[in-house]
């Protein structure tokens, strides 16, 4: 890792190539009712009082100290702010419709993915080469879904396949979401799953019934998502299935990931009668497959070698810096990027901070 | 290399019987299946249990649909019975990773002789 002899980048201006690997577009119900194709849904979802629990089926513990809108709502902010930050690309992802999973429809649920996407295409990604998306998908019908992907997959600018994690259940290692893969599979399409505060309040893995704030929700719901998610598609191999497909886990941070990977080789070694899928450890799977976006990296204090050594532990290679812009709980580049500047050479922190995700989405920049 | 008289074939009943011996200070098992004989260290290279006490299995695999378990019942499959890792007492090669080796010696049967070469 360390070696004073090698390239080191002195500074974040320094980089060319900065990529958000988990930017946001903000989006309301309003947004997306124009572009709902199918006739019925989009009668029903007309008739809404509150989206949050009539459409949605979401909860928070408390409303919060503050309220938490945004004013970047539109791509020329969220080009402006991204400028600010000295970011080039970013790959979104949707806000509202994070908790899609919660929707207890599933044609409402299909409904509402289709119209994210050709609200997305049209009111950010076809105007800006900066930007570009995910086909957003559910896991309540995954023949659905299928068809989403192929019916998207053409587009320039949608780089991935969006498959919400929180709230969904069964989890994503279930053989019920193989046309999902496949799909992806076929159009050479990075699978992102994203977790979300509220779409799990009636699953596991987190029930906010039992959180009495939303402190307690948002520090557990996000990491406690991905290690489900990511324990049953390892250990029900679905990366073996699917050699060439990418994972890319979403705004859980990173520091957890050494300690689930360690505990997942230890249960393989253990337990591998159970576990007859895979050919390798899982943490070899997680190198050769899985990618994690940065952000929130946490209260890292000043110490960039702690973090510097996770990333290691992780490789290199599979970590993303993300921002997470608009959202409050952002990371701006410095904060990751002064950590470990000096704990990699050039060319990996480059890789973190944008190549890597230039290359996985075969990102113009 | 010394060949080491270890038991004579009566010892054993029949596949899936075992015997431990010491050999010039190291606890060597020989084992025997489908009617031939194989010697390992009594070590794990996991963290140096007992394993070749452990209990002899089959090994599981995936059906043609990707999804259900068969059972082959092939018994050659050591347990450690410290931590369940899992080794094929025919290789040493452990069955989830084969990087984990446990020392193997060759076996020689003249007559009723058992001998393991060390």
């Amino acid at each position: 890792m360390k070696n004073k002899t090698v390239d080191r980048i002195s500074s974040v201006e320094d980089l060319e190539i900065i990529v958000d690997a988990d930017a946001h577009v903000i989006e309301t119900l309003d947004d997306l009712l124009p572009y709902v194709e199918d006739t019925g849904s989009k009668e029903i979802l007309s008739h809404s009082n509150n989206e949050a629990m009539d459409i949605y089926s979401n909860q928070f513990p408390t409303p919060g100290f503050i309220d938490r809108s945004y004013d970047v709502d539109d791509l020329a902010d969220k080009l402006e702010q991204m400028s600010d930050f000295g970011i080039s690309a970013g790959m979104v992802g949707p806000t509202m419709s994070l908790n899609i999973a919660s929707v207890s429809n599933a044609n409402l649920a299909g409904a509402l993915a289709q119209a994210y996407n050709s609200w997305v295409l049209d009111q950010w990604l076809d105007g800006s080469d900066a930007l570009n998306g995910s086909i957003l998908v559910t896991h309540h019908n995954p023949e659905r879904s299928a068809d989403e992907i192929d019916d998207r997959a053409d587009e320039p600018s949608m780089r991935g396949v969006y498959l919400p994690g929180t709230g969904v259940v069964p989890p994503l290692g279930h053989y019920r979401y193989k046309p999902i893969y496949e799909a992806a599979d076929r159009h050479d399409l990075p699978i992102l799953s994203h977790a979300s505060i509220s779409a799990g309040h009636r699953s596991f893995p987190v029930q906010s019934r039992w959180n009495e704030t939303y402190a307690e929700e948002h520090a557990l719901v996000h990491p406690f998502t991905q290690m489900w998610n990511i324990t049953t598609l390892l250990f029900r191999g679905v990366p073996e299935q699917y050699p060439n497909l990418d994972f890319v886990f979403q705004e859980a941070g990173i520091a957890w990931i050494p300690y689930l990977l360690w505990r997942l080789d230890d249960h393989y070694l253990q337990f591998g009668d159970e576990i007859p899928y895979l050919n390798k450890l899982p943490s070899e799977y997680v190198r050769d497959q899985f990618h994690f976006t940065t952000q929130p990296l946490g209260h890292t204090t000043t110490n960039g070698a702690h973090l510097a050594q996770i990333i290691d532990m992780i490789g290199p290679d599979s970590i993303m810096y993300s921002a997470d812009l608009p959202h409050t709980d952002f990371d701006p580049p410095a904060e990751l990027f002064n950590r470990i500047r000096s704990n990699f050479d050039a060319e990996t922190v480059r890789g973190i901070m944008g190549e890597t995700a230039v290359k996985l989405y075969n990102l113009d920049c | 290399m010394t060949r080491y008289n270890v038991a004579s074939t009566d010892e054993f009943d029949g596949d899936g019987e075992r015997i431990l011996v010491e050999v010039d200070g190291l606890e060597i098992a020989v084992f025997r299946v489908d009617g031939e004989y194989y010697a390992l260290t009594n070590y794990c290279v996991h963290q140096g249990g007992p394993l070749c006490e452990g209990k002899l299995t089959g090994k599981m695999s995936v059906g043609d649909d990707g999804v259900s378990w068969e059972y082959e019942e092939d018994e050659r499959y050591v347990i450690c019975p410290w931590h369940e890792w899992k080794f094929d007492v025919t290789t040493g090669r452990n069955v989830s990773d084969e990087r984990y080796l446990t020392p193997t010696f060759e076996v020689i049967v003249e007559g009723d002789a058992i001998y393991v070469v060390r």
